[in-house]
């Protein structure tokens, strides 16, 4: 390939993603070579850097497809719309991080801030590439850099039993990941996508059992990363270990990047020809719906006997990730939607509880469920912003998880056949989770204060807050904003 | 402009939100504030109303939620019938703000007052707004709560918390008719825009059968909004609100929703011959049952209260008749001439201080304009010949008589004489004779309330002339032009008709000039030969006391024995699932002992599981 090939390539649709990667290198140098005062500041450029790359990732709204590098970089709406959700999830993990500057459990900010910088990185090349090596080191890059992000606590206990338990487990789904897909690419002959698809639905024959047994060990491997069954089990002592943000992090960027591999590697090859190749996808319909339902009971149920919040949290992603799973047992533009849209949600909901458990964990030093007891007296305005976030994922109307559930919900109904047994789970999980996430309104409102000590909200602390509560009620009454924006 | 509509409902809701965040700083601003914002609304609404008086009907939806093939929208939808109450409910709305300004003086908590005021305002002119059936139920819903929290305004009376009580059960068994009936109709049709419905229904594609049943259920929503036979009795007690209130909410707009609900769903009533004859009966039932009722009340808002019961049994009779001309047209009518009869009374309440018409007499010397306003009032409901109520109630006689129903035209004849005896049984008694009380220290209403009440004067003489049978037609013309289901637009009435209605409104002056000013029947006297009677009348013929008796008393029954069914049956039960789940939970997070090892150990099962199923089910 010469320099004039190289060159014609429309590298400015790559813009985001090298404004993440020359902020990250920046900070890097900067953290080594810079003054002191500019180390302060940090964790400011690096929510400058995610500005910056959204403020170049929105005017691509409606972009032709574009490929660079044989579909090694791929921009799509598919892609496109998945990076919207990811840097505005990860715009509110940096603001939570800044609201709470004085953190001394954490010595080295500033690797925190360029790991998360690199894992958004990751997570965003999982979005935008057509090719399963880049797909593979986007994933890796996103799962080194959360490895060390759970272990920055050095002094910790839980971080450090945390981040080894992350290791090992991360790196058995990997194993299976790339066994997968080792195996369709001796069906196939190719790593990219498109080919893949294309080999599938040409002459498959005799290969067809292997190539399944290749979906299903990569579809098992990728479990890990979004949480459920059978890889679910390394969630909540993680989630614990991890300081709030990056719990935060794991919990919805972490997540998202998940269901975007999954869906654009399934997605591609089973319906990148045009045609969908539905024979093939049939045969793993069944281990999806099992997986889903498997997560959605695991999940809220074993939530019921949490007493502390990150792995009550923890548990209840597990869940989510399960409600999520539905709609992948369908391939059309309506799941697409669907889990994009549920993810939007779940991104303002989810980060706004932590935040709040955040500021409270900070004040109160502890994690347990008692820091929620009489909150509605000591701090009204916590209060109220917090049961607006319990009451969204817990799916009441008016908020923005009862329209990502209704759509779930009804998309599962509409689905052919319908998918009457999953829609059943769903709702039964849904109640479920009524028990564990109104008991937090209970202790809010009814019981009289137990933990000493006044609580107060900060500026700073407020601002994701606000961001949060604002995101979930208006895609809870305006949701046709975003749907319409999702075309 | 008419771009702008979606932003008329915006403005008050806007208002309610700020006056309510802001409810101990603005106290002193909150009546300019809420005046401002009113003021602005019903800018907004003039232009709209004559951009869209020229353009025509007009439709502007967004989609809100789509799934499959269903799409819910939300909209605006303008056509003569909603620009007209959109006009109508902004104009007496913003007459309200400028009223309570004066009314509520001094109150402590008036920016709670006004923001709940914007809060109706807001939801009401959402209502009208509606393009399709779900959007309208949401504000029907928003309209009751703006009800129940201005009856409940002076909460820390018992009496008043009773009333928005009873106000906000006595319509919700009405809004479930309603519900039904909007569930019934989305499963006939598949759309809740009201255009759909009109197509399906006209293209007779909903059996006879189930039109009916569904008129029937929405009709039973409109009998609770709009305090029509049997489901009336909250709207007497709803008087424990302030006046102003009582003059917006229970006189002008709000519980003629119900009747504008008729209008909007016509197509479905003209589909089913039985329904229009229930909504006609109830209507004329209601006109001369309650018409009675308010001749022996002794408190003014109470008797104004009856009267506008009364004559929204007119209107539904207009409506049940075929005449949704004249029924549209005395709802404008009304609007004015009670919403000014309401405001009169607030001045004489606040003047006086008290409500009972025995301690009044004689106010016509020291309150001029409220006096005169109030005469105006009494003319124009009574139908006294060129005044606004006269045109409208001739022209529902004549609906009723082209409609052949002979014995419902001598009730609601009927109805028409007791109407103009106690309204002029009120004027002679509180304005005329001798002051019970010195009224020495009695001072007429500041400017602002004197001020809404000349303007609504003004209307109630003369708003009429927009629909006459002399000088043009006007208002029908235009109702008709925009509704396409119509057939027949005037009638052309006999002259008698409206002789008769003269007669009859004269006569009723007449007698109650006979009876309070003349003094000519020994009004003791009167009240012990038919003592039964009156007591029957003024205790409402027994009504609440019998709902008392059965459906509060066997609800409470009821309740009861589900109480024990709760507590015994479906909480053990409850106890039990729960139970059921906490210890699956506990369970479950046996497994999770925190051993690494087992995580990559059930993982691995899992994957084996699968392959091993997989394999089993012959993947080889």
């Amino acid at each position: 390939m010469d320099l004039d090939t190289l060159l014609s390539f429309n590298w400015g649709i790559m813009a985001p993603e090298f404004t993440i990667l020359i902020v990250g290198v920046l900070l890097t140098v900067i953290d080594l070579f810079g003054p002191t005062s500019v180390k302060k500041n940090i964790p400011k450029l690096g929510l400058v850097g995610v500005i910056l790359a959204f403020i170049l990732l929105v005017p691509q709204y409606g972009h032709d497809q574009v490929s660079i590098l044989h579909d090694t970089y791929l921009f799509t709406p598919f892609a496109y719309y998945f990076k919207f959700i990811l840097l505005i999830g990860a715009m509110l993990i940096f603001l939570m991080i800044l609201s709470n500057e004085s953190n001394k459990e954490i010595t080295d900010r500033s690797e925190y801030i360029y790991l998360l910088l690199s894992a958004l990185l990751g997570a965003m090349m999982m979005a935008s590439s057509g090719d399963l090596i880049t797909l593979f080191v986007g994933l890796e890059l996103l799962s080194l850099s959360s490895y060390i992000m759970v272990g920055l606590r050095k002094k910790s206990l839980r971080a450090n039993e945390g981040a080894m338990k992350y290791v090992i487990n991360g790196s058995i789904a990997t194993a299976f990941t790339l066994f997968g897909m080792s195996y369709i690419y001796g069906v196939s002959g190719s790593t990219n996508l498109v080919d893949i698809s294309r080999e599938m639905s040409a002459s498959l024959g005799t290969a067809e059992p292997v190539a399944t047994i290749g979906f299903i060990m990569m579809f098992i491997g990728l479990s890990f990363k979004i949480s459920t069954v059978p890889f679910h089990m390394w969630t909540p002592d993680v989630y614990e270990g991890a300081s709030t943000p990056v719990t935060a992090f794991l919990s919805v960027i972490s997540k998202t990047a998940g269901f975007v591999i999954i869906m654009n590697i399934f997605f591609t090859i089973f319906t990148g020809n045009g045609e969908a190749n539905t024979s093939l996808y049939d045969s793993m319909l069944l281990f999806i719906a099992v997986l889903a339902i498997l997560s959605m009971l695991v999940g809220n149920l074993i939530a019921l006997r949490q007493r502390n919040m990150k792995r009550m949290l923890a548990y209840s992603s597990i869940g989510h990730a399960g409600y999520m799973l539905i709609p992948l047992t369908s391939i059309s533009q309506l799941s697409v939607e669907n889990v994009w849209f549920y993810l939007f949600a779940y991104s303002f909901m989810t980060i706004g509880a932590f935040m709040v458990i955040y500021l409270l964990e900070q004040q109160k030093k502890s994690e347990d469920i008692s820091i929620f007891t009489g909150l509605y007296q000591t701090s009204p305005v916590l209060a109220v912003c917090m049961t607006i976030f319990l009451i969204s994922l817990a799916g009441i109307p008016g908020t923005a998880g009862f329209i990502g559930k209704f759509n779930i919900f009804v998309g599962a109904i509409l689905a052919e056949p319908s998918l009457y047994i999953l829609a059943a789970v769903m709702a039964l999980g849904t109640i479920i989770s009524y028990l564990y996430y109104f008991n937090i309104l209970v202790q809010m409102f009814i019981r009289p204060p137990q933990l000493e000590g006044k609580v107060s909200v900060r500026v700073a602390e407020s601002i994701p807050l606000i961001a949060c509560v604002a995101g979930t009620i208006i895609l809870g009454i305006f949701p046709f904003l975003a749907l319409n924006f999702f075309q | 402009m008419i771009y702008l509509a979606w932003l008329i409902p915006v403005v008050p809701f806007v208002s309610f939100l700020c006056l309510l965040w802001m409810r101990k700083a603005a106290r002193s601003l909150a009546s300019w504030f809420a005046v401002a914002a009113s003021a602005i609304t019903f800018g907004l609404t003039l232009a709209v109303f004559f951009a869209s008086f020229q353009q025509g009907t007009f439709t502007q939806e967004w989609s809100w939620l789509t799934i499959g093939s269903i799409d819910i929208t939300f909209g605006v939808l303008l056509n003569p019938l909603n620009s007209l109450m959109l006009l109508l409910v902004s104009f007496i709305s913003f007459l309200i703000h400028v009223y309570s300004m004066g009314y509520m003086k001094g109150d402590s908590r008036i920016s709670v007052y006004y923001g709940y005021l914007g809060l109706f305002t807001s939801a009401m002119l959402g209502l009208v707004l509606s393009p399709n059936l779900l959007q309208f139920y949401m504000f029907w819903e928003l309209v009751g709560l703006g009800s129940f929290l201005l009856i409940g305004f002076y909460f820390y009376k018992n009496s008043a918390k009773q009333a928005a009580k009873k106000a906000f059960i006595m319509t919700r068994i009405g809004d479930v008719g309603l519900l039904i009936g909007l569930i019934l109709l989305f499963w006939q049709t598949n759309s809740l825009r009201f255009t759909d419905i009109y197509t399906s229904i006209t293209a007779g594609q909903v059996e006879a059968g189930m039109v009916t049943l569904i008129a029937i259920l929405i009709f039973i929503g409109a009998i609770g909004k709009s305090g029509q036979f049997p489901l009336h009795t909250w709207l007497p007690d709803a008087m424990e609100g302030p006046t102003p209130v009582s003059a917006l909410i229970h006189a002008a707009t709000m519980v003629a929703a119900g009747v504008y609900l008729v209008a909007v769903m016509y197509p479905l009533y003209m589909a089913s011959a039985i329904a229009l004859t229930v909504v006609a009966c109830v209507g004329a039932f209601t006109a001369i049952y309650a018409a009675t009722i308010g001749l022996v009340q002794n408190d003014i808002k109470q008797v104004l209260a009856y009267s506008t019961i009364s004559q929204l049994g007119y209107m539904m009779l207009a409506m049940g008749v075929l005449g949704y001309t004249a029924g549209v047209f005395h709802l404008f009518t009304h609007a004015f001439f009670k919403a000014l009869l309401f405001l009169a009374a607030g001045s004489v309440i606040h003047a006086l201080h008290t409500q009972n018409i025995k301690e009044m007499g004689g106010l016509n010397k020291k309150l001029k304009v409220t006096s005169f306003s109030f005469l105006v009032g009494a003319l124009a409901i009574s139908g006294f010949p060129l005044l606004s109520g006269f045109f409208s109630k001739e022209e529902i006689l004549a609906a009723v008589w082209a409609d052949g129903q002979y014995v419902l035209f001598f009730v609601a004849l009927g109805a028409a004489f007791l109407t103009s005896l106690y309204m002029f049984r009120l004027y002679f008694l509180v304005f005329r004779g001798e002051p019970k009380k010195s009224l020495d220290h009695i001072q007429e209403a500041p400017i602002g309330m004197k001020a809404t009440m000349v303007v609504l004067a003004i209307f109630a003489l003369g708003i009429g002339y927009v629909n006459t049978p002399w000088f043009g037609t006007f208002l029908g013309d235009w109702l008709t032009e925009g509704a396409s289901f119509l057939t027949g637009g005037h009638h052309s009435s006999p002259v008698w008709i409206m002789l008769a209605a003269t007669i009859v409104s004269l006569g009723g002056i007449a007698l109650a000039y006979y009876i309070y000013e003349g003094k000519k029947v020994d009004q003791g006297n009167w009240k012990q030969s038919f003592s039964g009677t009156y007591r029957m009348l003024s205790r409402n013929y027994y009504i609440d006391e019998f709902y008392e008796l059965t459906f509060v008393k066997g609800t409470r029954g009821l309740g009861m024995a589900f109480h024990y069914i709760e507590m015994y049956v479906v909480s053990g039960m409850m106890d039990m699932i729960q139970g059921f789940f906490f210890s699956i939970g506990k369970t479950g997070s046996k497994t999770q002992n925190g051993q690494t090892q087992t995580y990559g150990a059930v993982a691995f099962l899992g994957l084996v599981l699968f392959m091993a199923f997989y394999i089993w089910k012959g993947g080889y």
